[in-house]
């Protein structure tokens, strides 16, 4: 049971996945608990994973067929995809919960099945996405998983969403066009689709063909930079993020968007190891690149978020400024900056559910989505308002919440790798962040009649967003007990 | 000269990069959301043939190993294994896109974003 334990976590979700509309058909109410029993088996599976990692600090393998690496596809759980795959099992099951209480009223009783079988397979496909060392295995998860956030998007089923899911598809084929092509290259050079040989191969051939091995770089850099809306590829986001159903856009922007980041991560300092933590010119410009665009994401996201009156295209363009953290610490390198931005990704992926939800709590109770009619939340919705502020402050940086976290690590990791100027990058981003945070959070607190709420908030849709608030303040006030784990994994992404 | 020599004996890579160019140009360029599917098909054309391209060996055969048959190059069979995989996905891309495309269609009548935007625009 545990050697198969890896295969099993993504293969349950699979299956629940399918079983869905076939359930939904026989008995609707029972869809909800089988799907909760398909994620409670990847969160235990997931911890289960990390904790046989951390204690024998061994990475945990499995040969898919039993064919062992170079001909079989393999599967690799080290200290930076256990990480990954308790996170997402973790936020995708505070999700799913909320989901629960939601879907049925936001979308109609009839997709409620399908919509389910859309989750648990975008789930499925980002845990396999994590845990492939095979290269071609990880397009094949994308695939499958960019299908499935696109479904999120068009569930809703009126014009917006179709429309918005139309571009994210388009974007996201070509994104995963240019990684497939960068793959070939690899596979090309090195005769190798597992990682690991990959990485030896590449060390030992590169210098015969620099010219391939740069354009399969910037090949996957492209790719998954369109994947991830890195600043001038984000135009698919803020459509697509704010015509989705509320859960739907807590889980794009909360994990989608970040399991492209993290796989970018893993080919550059894993596949790319020893040639882009060098200083070769190419990959100094590829970083140079990332710097300037995670700059201009920070910035230029920030500054569309201000002029939102939506609420949740203006959390759409936040997640547009915040990927733009990611992509500043994997384009820094130093340990400190990789750590921040895996630390980032954990934060923000807490944070943007948080906020993504009880936004979605907003809309559905009270009907109000423009910001300037927030006033007054406070008083029919004291929980949910109070899990939206926690959360806003997080992001903004307010010293004991998750977000301040990721600033001060990310901080010190441009100090590391002496680039002092994105410290003050990371000031000038919280007062835009404060600048249009604080006016939402002050409304929902003013006087006024709050779009009274029509009903009670099931319990299934205040839980889940208060517990992820709570979340934001443990993990400011202990970040060390995730960057215990991130810095071992950095170890590892730097070793070579 | 060299470069134009190792250029034309490796056409397949030349052809597959091209295709893959008219691609992405025809889905940035062309509005026409049907034009835009046919140019992410013919952009994963390109990658397929490039994948395809690598696996082959000039004079090979293929890869069904009979006895008694010596010295015969085989080309590379698992390229155009993933091949099959990836233009699974294509189809399934594909056929997510038209169904949006339709649902689009009915929606407003038409398939050129310019409309779209007009009929928006006028509240339909």
């Amino acid at each position: 049971m545990l050697k198969n334990l890896p295969v099993m976590v993504v293969v349950f979700l699979l299956i629940a996945g399918y079983m869905m509309p076939i359930v939904a058909r026989w008995d609707r109410k029972k869809c909800a608990p089988l799907a909760a029993l398909a994620m409670g088996f990847g969160v235990l599976g997931s911890l289960v994973l990390m904790n046989t990692v951390i204690t024998s600090g061994q990475p945990v393998t499995y040969n898919l067929g039993g064919w062992i690496p170079p001909w079989g596809i393999a599967v690799k759980i080290d200290y930076a995809e256990s990480f990954m795959l308790v996170l997402l099992t973790g936020v995708g099951a505070i999700i799913l919960w909320y989901a629960s209480g939601d879907i049925g009223q936001e979308l109609g009783h009839k997709v409620t099945g399908w919509y389910y079988t859309a989750f648990l397979l975008l789930l499925a496909a980002m845990l396999g996405m994590a845990m492939a060392n095979d290269l071609f295995n990880l397009y094949v998860f994308m695939e499958v998983s960019g299908i499935c956030a696109c479904a999120l998007v068009a569930a809703k089923g009126d014009r917006e969403a179709t429309e918005a899911a139309l571009k994210y598809l388009l974007l996201a084929t070509i994104g995963s066009g240019f990684v497939l092509f960068g793959i070939g290259m690899l596979y090309m050079l090195t005769g190798h689709l597992n990682v690991d040989f990959v990485a030896l191969q590449l060390r030992r051939v590169w210098m015969f063909y620099p010219t391939v091995t740069w354009v399969a770089t910037s090949f996957f850099v492209v790719g998954f930079a369109v994947k991830s809306a890195l600043f001038p590829l984000h135009i698919w986001l803020p459509d697509a993020h704010s015509s989705a159903p509320s859960p739907s856009s807590a889980v794009l922007s909360g994990l989608v968007v970040k399991i492209y980041a993290f796989a970018l991560m893993k080919l550059l300092y894993l596949v790319f190891s020893g040639l882009f933590t060098e200083s070769f010119p190419v990959a100094l410009a590829i970083r140079y690149i990332l710097l300037v665009f995670s700059t201009m994401a920070i910035l230029g996201g920030s500054l569309f978020a201000l002029v939102q009156v939506d609420v949740k295209r203006l959390l759409a363009y936040s997640t547009v400024a915040q990927m733009g953290y990611v992509f500043l610490g994997i384009g820094l390198g130093s340990p400190a900056g990789l750590a921040a931005a895996m630390l980032h990704i954990l934060n923000h992926a807490i944070m943007k559910s948080c906020l993504f939800l009880s936004a979605g709590t907003f809309i559905h109770v009270a009907g109000v989505r423009q910001v300037r009619d927030f006033a007054g939340l406070s008083k029919t919705m004291p929980w949910t308002s109070a899990a939206f502020s926690i959360a806003a402050l997080s992001m903004i940086g307010f010293p004991p919440l998750a977000g301040f976290a990721s600033k001060w690590y990310l901080s010190e990791g441009a100090m590391q790798s002496g680039e002092p100027v994105f410290v003050v990058l990371m000031v000038v981003s919280s007062f835009l962040n404060a600048w249009y945070y604080l006016p939402l959070v002050g409304r929902i607190y003013s006087a006024g009649e709050g779009g009274a709420a029509k009903e009670d908030i099931p319990l299934s849709m205040r839980l889940p967003v208060v517990l992820l608030a709570a979340c934001c303040v443990v993990l400011g006030l202990f970040p060390k007990i995730p960057l215990a784990l991130v810095y071992r994994a950095v170890d590892k992404f730097l070793l070579k | 000269m060299n470069l134009w020599r190792a250029v034309l004996s490796n056409y397949p890579y030349l052809v597959s990069l091209v295709l893959f160019g008219i691609g992405i140009a025809t889905v940035l360029t062309r509005s026409n959301l049907m034009k835009k599917i046919i140019g992410i098909n013919i952009m994963e054309s390109g990658v397929f043939l490039f994948f395809i391209a690598s696996g082959n060996i000039r004079g090979s055969r293929a890869p069904i190993i009979e006895l008694g048959t010596d010295g015969v190059l085989y080309a590379n069979p698992i390229p155009s294994a993933l091949i099959l995989t990836g233009i699974v996905v294509s189809v399934s891309v594909t056929a997510f896109a038209l169904g949006l495309v339709v649902k689009l269609y009915k929606f407003y009548g038409t398939i050129e974003p310019e409309e779209i935007i007009e009929i928006k625009s006028t509240g339909r």
